[in-house]
């Protein structure tokens, strides 16, 4: 089937095209799914100098050499939005807005963050009049005029001194006590130095003024509670991003209150054959160096996945013997039992049963699939087929009697 | 299918001489924004066509057109008919808020 992948990856940042690469080279069929344009947030990175092997690049041409490389190993790219997935079975459905359907053996998912709203009054109906989250796209539009940026991160900061080669002055406002920048010691330096940047502490907006064009916005001072006024044609917010996977809402996923997918080290989620990597996974540092280390290992981790799956389909379900497909709970007493009673029968009795144990708590898909919902159960395949389930007593005989 | 772009003079021919209704996206080269917007715009364009015009001004080459309409910022995109402006939408806009804002000025 034409739509149907081994891998496909959600996102076309660092991370993702990193796990293509991974991916391609280990010869899965792997898609990468983006939209917008490839690079994701690197895209809009002007400069980056700390990504090793590049001392000073700009985002876009690094993110050209990512995909060319991912290209190098046959990785195919589709540029469309994802509205929806079920990834409950063991094929993984993704279905577009263009009303595409795709399916993949594991997904990865990459697709990166989004600016934070304040959802402060004035902000969305004067997006584009004055309000702005982008210095690249809109700094020259406030020639000569006054500037607010809010928030003092990195993107802030450096991007608050890029609007200082068109602005007249740009008035950053801080949460933080005097002097305290949440960017970079280099950044923090050379904004003090900007002879054009100001700051005000302590601070928060709390509204944007104007009617079609903004004005001003009122200042919130945090220590003394009280408000003010300040003059200005234009409103750069940058107070942090927020992840882009509200479309996995309802997929089963595990996020937490703020839309992160907690992994564990080899990036796997709660659900099996499933990933998150990058800006959307909980982690402590957020560069192009880290997804990239992320996308490498998900990938990896997809692989072995993939192989497995293969593994078992090959040598269980298309097995000449019959198979007792054995879930236990590795955490619970009885079970492990039941096993070691189980196992010993088998053994006492020639070859007619293979013996395939399935762990509960790591192989959720497989448990699914045969609906498997108390530890321990057997199920008994005879040519891939179910044939029959176990009465799972402890007494041998009885045990004895179901099997020969 | 890839939007016409206007130079100041198509764009008084258009809209104010042909009187044509139609959308026009305010963008720039480097502005990752716009990259979103603009292709999602081409895809519609085929839906409408001869009913309703899709172009696209570049505001480095065209200054005089973005500051004519004091916009602040790209991605916008601003809807014309009879010659006159009908409203704008601003920043990364949905399908949805286009195909709404062009029927209500068909609709009007």
């Amino acid at each position: 089937m034409d739509n149907s992948y081994d891998l496909i990856i959600i996102g076309g940042g660092p991370a993702g095209l990193s796990a293509a690469i991974y991916g391609g080279r280990a010869k899965l069929k792997t898609l990468v799914m983006y939209k917008g344009t490839i690079g994701g947030l690197v895209d809009t990175t002007r400069e980056i100098v700390n990504y090793p092997g590049y001392i000073q690049v700009s985002g876009p041409d690094l993110m050209k050499d990512f995909k060319k490389h991912a290209e190098h190993f046959n990785v195919e790219f589709l540029k469309e939005e994802v509205t929806s997935v079920d990834f409950s079975g063991e094929d993984k459905i993704i279905k577009t807005k263009k009303g595409k359907e795709l399916s993949a053996k594991a997904v990865i998912v990459g697709c990166g963050s989004e600016p934070r709203m304040l959802n402060i009054p004035g902000e969305k109906s004067l997006r584009g009049s004055g309000v702005a989250y982008c210095a690249t796209c809109d700094a020259e539009f406030f020639e000569g005029e006054d500037v607010v940026v809010i928030g003092s991160g990195d993107q802030a900061i450096e991007e608050g001194m890029f609007i200082t080669k068109y602005a007249r002055k740009v008035t950053v406002i801080v949460l933080h006590d005097e002097g305290i920048l949440d960017c970079n010691k280099i950044s923090a330096e050379r904004a003090f130095n900007n002879e054009k940047m100001e700051f005000i502490w302590n601070s928060t907006i709390e509204e944007v003024l104007g009617e079609d064009n903004v004005e001003g916005v009122k200042i919130k001072n945090l220590k003394t509670g009280t408000s003010s006024e300040l003059t200005c044609q234009g409103v750069f917010f940058f107070v942090g991003m927020i992840p882009s996977t509200r479309f996995l809402k309802d997929s089963g996923l595990e996020m937490d209150n703020r839309g992160y997918i907690p992994v564990n080290e080899s990036m796997e989620t709660n659900l099996e054959g499933i990933y998150a990597i990058g800006d959307n996974r909980v982690k402590y540092l957020r560069q192009v160096a880290s997804a990239v280390g992320d996308g490498a290992t998900a990938a990896v981790a997809a692989e072995r996945y993939i192989e497995e799956l293969h593994h078992f389909n090959a040598n269980i379900l298309q097995n000449d013997k019959k198979t007792l497909l054995l879930f236990f709970n590795a955490l619970v007493n009885e079970s492990l039992e039941f096993s070691t009673l189980l196992e010993g029968l088998i053994g006492e009795n020639g070859d007619e049963y293979k013996l395939v144990k399935v762990d509960l708590a790591t192989k959720k898909s497989l448990a699914g699939k045969y609906g498997i919902e108390k530890a321990p159960t057997v199920v008994v395949l005879d040519k891939g087929v179910e044939i029959k389930r176990l009465d799972c007593c402890m007494d041998k005989e009885k045990l004895q009697s179901q099997l020969f | 299918m890839s939007l016409q772009q206007l130079n100041s003079n198509q764009f008084e021919e258009i809209i104010y001489d042909n009187a044509e209704a139609c959308l026009v996206m305010f963008s720039r080269k480097d502005c990752h924004v716009c990259k979103q917007v603009a292709p999602m715009l081409e895809e519609m364009k085929p839906q409408y066509e001869g009913k309703f015009g899709f172009y696209y001004v570049d505001v480095e080459e065209d200054k005089n057109l973005f500051q004519r309409f004091s916009l602040k910022g790209v991605p916008q995109v601003l809807f014309f008919n009879d010659g006159e402006y009908q409203g704008k939408l601003a920043g990364k806009v949905e399908e949805e808020a286009i195909e709404e804002k062009i029927a209500e000025v068909l609709g009007a």
